[in-house]
């Protein structure tokens, strides 16, 4: 099947997102919310394109992450509708996280207006939930959005420390705007109002990692290691080797 | 078949040649920490030990990726990382146990041994020949010549 995009004729397979087929045909269209491991969830609405579909007289703006291709269709990425709503967003989002060096490249691209009146606590979480999806994949959803509206925000339940955060920082890696805080303090590690004190490597005594990550991978793999740090596990093997070898 | 890098550490000088070539190849640097093999010399002893990626069949850092970005390929048998999908949980860098999968900060990103896509670099390079890149069953038939002979020299040793 073939969609047109920008006037240029692509073929595509049915049930990918317009976004699966722009990023493969190098065409840009800006994302937050969007990761490979997940797929598109429309949170963020940067992705925003204009469709041009059949039997319709108006054209609609869908998000392209969300949006499967299943017939001929023409899509428009950088037209003035579509402009426009990315200005509006970036816009907003320069509000909550302005020291995000994305967005600032976005807001200088769609020639965003400042917003110097809006009163918003500039937190830096754009509510594009990655952090909550990395943790669920990591099998333990310790953290969820509460409240609504306005107050909308990431934490856990109560704000309080909960037994399935293991400290990993997998939230913290994958927030597109680094807003997620974790403080590392030689052996212990604060994240989500829980203190974890690490786990120190038997050989060098460097702190490498939390107990309960420790055990997660016990969970996931089935046999125990040694508690050896990363770099210290190569000189044992070394020395295994020599061993055998005398 | 499948072809492994096998390592004979008796035949390794230390030169760490092997760590140059390979973070040349895949960051255009050389840089030994960013390079996917690394020597581990024991300078009392005068022994050197390329610490390799083993690609094992059953790994450790495939079961504990929670978003399966690490799969085998289907033609080398190396266990690749997908950039894209990898959440930079480094679950994977804690569960190998040869400590052969890192995170590099400075580019984002997980790293680990892909046999350059079937014709590995630190091969190439090796000057005493210390890593070769074998079919499995031949780097095999040569440690049981290896252990033959021995048998040999302790049976003719009895005669």
């Amino acid at each position: 099947m073939f969609i047109t995009i920008n006037n240029r004729q692509i073929e595509v397979q049915t049930g990918e997102t317009i976004l699966q087929v722009c990023r493969r045909e190098n065409i840009f269209i800006p994302t937050f919310c969007y990761h490979e491991a997940f797929g598109g969830q429309g949170a963020c609405r940067m992705c925003m394109v204009e469709v041009k579909e059949n039997g319709r007289n108006k054209n609609r703006l869908v998000a392209a992450c969300t949006y499967p291709v299943t017939a001929t269709i023409e899509v428009f990425t950088e037209s003035d509708r579509v402009q426009q709503v990315r200005r509006t967003l970036v816009m907003l989002l320069k509000r909550r996280a302005a020291q995000d060096p994305y967005i600032e490249e976005l807001a200088h691209k769609y020639e965003a207006p400042l917003l110097p009146k809006l009163k918003v606590d500039p937190q830096g979480c754009i509510l594009c939930r990655l952090c909550i999806l990395a943790c669920e994949k990591m099998g333990k959803s310790a953290i969820w959005t509460v409240l609504r509206g306005i107050d909308k925000r990431i934490a856990t339940p109560y704000d309080e420390e909960t037994d399935e955060c293991m400290g990993c920082k997998a939230c913290a890696e994958i927030c597109p705007t680094q807003a997620i805080t974790f403080l590392e303090d030689g052996e212990k590690r604060s994240i989500w109002n829980k203190t974890f004190t690490l786990v120190s490597c038997e050989r060098c005594g460097k702190p490498y990692a939390t107990r309960e990550q420790l055990e997660y991978m016990r969970e996931q793999t089935g046999y125990e290691t040694a508690q050896i740090c990363e770099p210290c596990r190569k000189k044992t093997l070394a020395s295994q080797v020599e061993k055998y070898q005398n | 078949m499948s072809k492994v890098l096998f390592v004979e550490p008796e035949k390794c000088t230390g030169c760490r040649t092997c760590e140059l070539i390979c973070s040349f190849t895949h960051v255009g640097e050389f840089n030994p920490l960013r390079s996917r093999v690394s020597v581990v010399s024991f300078e009392k002893t005068g022994f050197s030990f390329p610490a390799v990626c083993q690609q094992c069949s059953v790994a450790a850092c495939m079961q504990v990726c929670p978003v399966g970005a690490i799969t085998k390929d289907q033609l080398t048998g190396a266990m690749k990382v997908n950039d894209k999908t990898c959440l930079r949980c480094k679950m994977c860098t804690i569960a190998c146990p040869f400590g052969a999968t890192f995170y590099d900060g400075e580019h984002d990103a997980i790293i680990k041994c892909d046999l350059c896509d079937g014709d590995p670099e630190c091969v190439k390079f090796c000057p005493s020949g210390a890593i070769s890149y074998r079919e499995a069953y031949t780097a095999n038939r040569s440690k049981r010549k290896a252990t033959a002979a021995k048998f040999q020299e302790v049976f003719e040793e009895g005669r």
